[in-house]
């Protein structure tokens, strides 16, 4: 019994509130996962993937999703953290191989949850204070938490499946919440299991415990899932608006405004990162276009002498924001058919900039062809500024804005 | 306690033996795939990152653990007293009230204060972090506070003519 009401002593730190704020974790969990895995395939596709191209603005909705999921993990990590912390004092600590694996798998999701979700916060801002990569470790990280997760179900199954439903607390009856709550809810216990405490911690938790309670239960609790609420309401809301156009009067705390960016559309990689200035300045620079061994040089304005086409597309960056822009340039297809290229070629893009990971790229033939894919010569009515890749870039529907390619120097079929 | 909720336990009296024994090859099955999952996972991770930096992520991972358990986690529980002590004059709904504004600014805090330190470093380019942070931050946390004074307020009220009206309840 002393267990028992040791357990349960805070109304909020029951199997219930666990289950309920477990399972949004658990979701926000998986759709990081899923977009996540959408993005890395878009950047690093296998040889047979092919994507769609529409709705047009299918990147922008996964990518910001992936962000607006993961800043909603703060609160909703750190409610169920509160949640379960008291099970941090298990007495005794470990009680054989099964107890001390299960308790090293909850270390390792716990610490690797908080590095997920902070890196990539701070990804969204480009700030790397860890001394590792972060597209690797992100992507490796984010395999093994939706490991831990499956475990950590596997685990908990008895306990979820008990307090999956509304009422399966005895305790939520505000009329039984004194009685039962503290004492006999031994299934509870069972699954749950106690936190008997010892040490200068278990000190700490019975003065807390024996502090009068002003509280009652049903207060407490409605409060905590009130208090998660607008929490996970405020972050994202004061954040998504980088995104999520109807919020941007709210955009407090996002890392990007939209609207705020040479010709207004926010930059990534600048020319001066890429060191492309000069080469992109140059009087010289001319497109080339090389399929099957036929190669031919355009010019700005041989570009710009073709058939233009104006496109209405957002820039959507893998950091979550995004922006639509107006766009007018050469449509890929095009210049592929003035080279007599086959429908079925994939083309890899090529920028003037020497290093960095997205100067040559590839493009599946189902962008290639795309009517909106343009090579892009002016932005919002005017001519494309060097940030944002002048004298030519490509623009096409649906991909990451890494794939975009500005400064482009070089098309070729595969 | 004699049980054990550590692993696979046996089923309470009263549930099945087939639903135990459905139970028991589901939660195996998940076990597997977790395990493969978090098996590729560790096998992505030292296939695409250079053995010398994984002990920077073992570290960040340890250390997220001890900045949660060892600092955030009691300075919670410190608040969490301290509110306890302070609020034996007023009815638990305004303390509830006080007790999540505090969660709230400080959570929404946690997510702006490292836009704040990142804005000093001189961010890539103008268009990264161009709002003003500090000042946003500051506008929040008064039109938060200006809302949960509201509210403690109509909720103290509404205690009060309750404890006039019946003095034998004092509504907690």
């Amino acid at each position: 019994m002393y267990e028992a009401q040791r357990a349960l002593a805070s109304p909020v730190r029951n199997p219930r509130m666990a289950t309920v704020i477990g399972r949004l974790l658990g979701a926000a969990f998986l759709i990081c996962f899923g977009t996540g895995l959408y993005s890395h395939f878009l950047q690093e596709p296998l040889d047979w993937m092919r994507f769609p191209t529409r709705p047009e603005f299918l990147y922008q909705v996964t990518q910001g999703t992936h962000i607006i999921a993961g800043i909603a993990c703060f609160p909703l990590l750190l409610a169920k953290l509160y949640i379960v912390f008291p099970k941090l004092f298990a007495y005794p600590p470990v009680r054989g191989l099964v107890h001390f694996l299960e308790r090293a798998s909850i270390a390792l999701f716990v610490g690797a949850s908080l590095v997920q979700i902070t890196m990539g916060l701070l990804n969204t801002f480009q700030w790397y204070p860890w001394p590792f990569p972060f597209r690797q470790v992100h992507f490796a990280l984010g395999w093994a938490l939706i490991g831990l997760l499956v475990i950590h179900i596997g685990v908990k199954l008895p306990a979820i499946t008990r307090y999956w439903s509304k009422g399966s607390l005895d305790s939520d009856h505000p009329e039984d919440a004194v009685s039962v709550d503290r004492a006999s809810d031994a299934e509870a216990v069972r699954l749950w299991g106690s936190s008997r405490t010892g040490g200068v911690t278990g000190r700490v938790l019975d003065y807390i415990d024996a502090t009068p309670r002003t509280l009652t239960d049903s207060v407490s609790r409605r409060g905590f899932l009130t208090t998660v609420g607008v929490a996970t309401t405020a972050v994202v809301g004061l954040t998504a608006g980088q995104t999520f156009t109807p919020l941007n009067a709210v955009n407090l705390f996002g890392p990007r405004k939209k609207g705020v960016g040479q010709q207004g559309v926010p930059v990534n990689r600048t020319s001066e990162q890429a060191k492309v200035a000069d080469a992109a300045l140059a009087a010289g620079w001319t497109l080339t276009v090389a399929v099957a061994g036929t190669e031919r040089s355009f010019t700005r304005s041989e570009l710009l002498a073709l058939p233009q086409t104006e496109v209405q597309l957002p820039i959507a960056c893998v950091e979550g924001w995004s922006q639509m822009a107006h766009w007018r340039g050469v449509r890929l297809s095009d210049l592929a058919d003035l080279l007599s290229a086959d429908p079925d070629t994939s083309f890899r893009l090529i920028s003037l900039e020497e290093r960095g990971s997205f100067s040559k790229t590839q493009m599946g033939r189902e962008y290639v062809r795309d009517p909106l894919t343009l090579v892009a010569l002016e932005l919002n009515g005017e001519t494309l500024d060097l940030e944002h890749g002048y004298p030519a870039r490509m623009i096409a529907p649906g991909r990451p804005g890494v794939l975009q390619t500005k400064w482009l120097s070089r098309i070729e079929a595969i | 306690m004699t049980t054990s909720r550590t692993g696979l336990n046996p089923p309470p009296a009263g549930i099945p033996a087939s639903t135990s024994r459905r139970m028991r090859s589901i939660r195996l099955a998940l076990l597997g795939v977790g395990v493969l999952l978090l098996a590729w996972g560790a096998f992505v991770m030292f296939d695409s990152v250079r053995l010398t930096r994984i002990p920077g992520v073992a570290l960040w991972i340890a250390a997220a653990i001890v900045l949660h358990d060892a600092i955030l986690a009691p300075i919670v529980f410190a608040f969490g007293i301290a509110l306890r002590r302070a609020g034996r004059r007023v009815t638990g709904t305004v303390i509830a009230i006080v007790q999540g504004a505090i969660v709230v600014g400080s959570i929404v805090s946690l997510i702006a204060v490292p836009t704040l330190v990142a804005k000093n470093f001189a961010p890539a380019n103008p268009t990264v972090l161009p709002l003003n942070y500090g000042l946003n931050l500051a506008i929040f946390w008064l039109l938060l506070a200006l809302v949960t004074v509201g509210l403690s307020v109509w909720a103290f009220l509404r205690w009060r003519s309750s404890v006039e009206a019946f003095p034998d309840d004092s509504g907690r």
